[in-house]
């Protein structure tokens, strides 16, 4: 999922300042899930806000709303409603909600409440782990399912470093030196030998070279009405 | 003039203090009953500040005692959120507290609620406002 994290309170209502009435807009997908941006996020923020300003005497009211996804056209829809009721809008949604808002809706004065951090996963609860960096080039097929781009401190293609000790990383003590676990799993599965294979060099174009990056599939696109009569 | 209002939040099990039993605090006492302090929510706490209360009080059961095992600590880490957030916003973290009653001990839990109001009078003092 992508994980996010809460802005401080203090920054949303810098941004929100010149506002008396804004929505407040959660997304149920990875946001609610690494509870960042959910339904009780919502709640929370909004009361968190409101309280803020009736602190400083300046009332602030506030649309609460939780779509089940900000990065799909279609579920965005509830916004054209509720766009000209306030002034502005806060997304809880991970960066890509509220660039897609920006992109769709340009008179919508749309506004982060969350930093986008990283892909990861969810260990334990209440704890979240970056374990993907979305580089494009996948190379985990080559090093028992663990990602030196994302885990290794120096995102080494050859690891360990010399600064690895006891299997842990040396810039992070508090993490496994992801290169050390490398070794181990591939041993551990007989494949040692995917260590000893030259590499080509890794293509990194895929991770952003060249501008936004785009996925395209014909065979999926609406199809635009055939307007030849057969 | 009106008094200064402190909200207590508690579970059914926590006590059944009525209004007769906070009489001697000169402040407006209300209870928000939830089925277990596991029950109370962060925006519980901060919707209480929203509805004018100056302090609020959560009330919970003592540890290894709440009925549903670990309800009141789950109270105690949203309290500690929450307080963190009144610090974000500039709310003293001091006007929300966290208290250990036993269960249904109504002196207990009053004892409480007078701590939390002298702290409120501090607070209030250190501000200028003598409500």
């Amino acid at each position: 999922m992508i994980v996010a994290e809460r802005k401080p309170i203090p920054r949303i209502l810098k941004t929100i300042e010149p506002f008396k009435k804004i929505a407040l807009i959660g997304c149920r997908g990875c946001v609610a899930i690494c509870s960042t941006g959910g339904d009780r996020e919502v709640e929370i923020v909004s009361a968190a806000l409101k309280l803020a300003r009736k602190k400083q005497d300046r009332p602030l009211e506030i649309i609460e709303k939780t779509l089940i996804r900000q990065c799909d056209p279609e579920y965005l829809k509830p916004l054209e409603k509720i766009a000209p009721q306030v002034e502005a809008v806060v997304s809880l949604a991970c960066g890509v909600g509220v660039n897609l808002i920006a992109d769709l809706y340009p008179e919508i004065k749309i506004y982060p409440g969350v930093d986008t951090l990283f892909y990861g996963a969810n260990p334990a609860l209440g704890e979240w782990e970056e374990k993907c960096r979305g580089c494009g080039d996948c190379i985990i097929d080559l090093t028992g399912g663990l990602c030196p781009i994302a885990r290794c401190a120096k995102n080494l293609l050859n690891g360990p470093c010399g600064g690895s000790q006891d299997g842990r990383c040396e810039i992070r003590p508090d993490v496994p030196c992801v290169w050390h676990q490398i070794y181990e799993r591939l041993k551990a599965r007989g494949e040692l030998d995917r260590l000893k294979e030259i590499w080509a060099p890794k293509n990194w174009i895929p991770a952003g070279h060249g501008g936004l990056r785009r996925r395209v599939r014909e065979d999926l696109k609406v199809n635009k009405p055939n307007k030849e009569k057969p | 003039m009106s008094l200064t209002k402190i909200t207590i939040l508690c579970c059914h099990y926590t006590n059944e203090a009525g209004e007769e039993d906070f009489a001697g605090i000169p402040a407006c006492i209300e209870v928000r009953r939830f089925p277990c302090s596991g029950k109370i929510e962060v925006v519980d706490i901060l919707r209480a500040f929203l509805d004018e209360a100056e302090a609020v009080l959560v009330a919970v059961c003592e540890k290894n005692k709440c009925h549903n095992q670990v309800g009141n600590l789950r109270a105690e880490k949203r309290v500690s959120l929450t307080q963190s957030l009144l610090a974000e916003i500039g709310l003293e973290p001091q006007r929300l507290r966290l208290a250990w009653i036993p269960r249904l001990d109504t002196g207990a839990l009053v004892e409480e609620v007078k701590n939390m109001y002298e702290v409120l009078v501090d607070i209030l003092s250190q501000k200028g406002d003598t409500k």
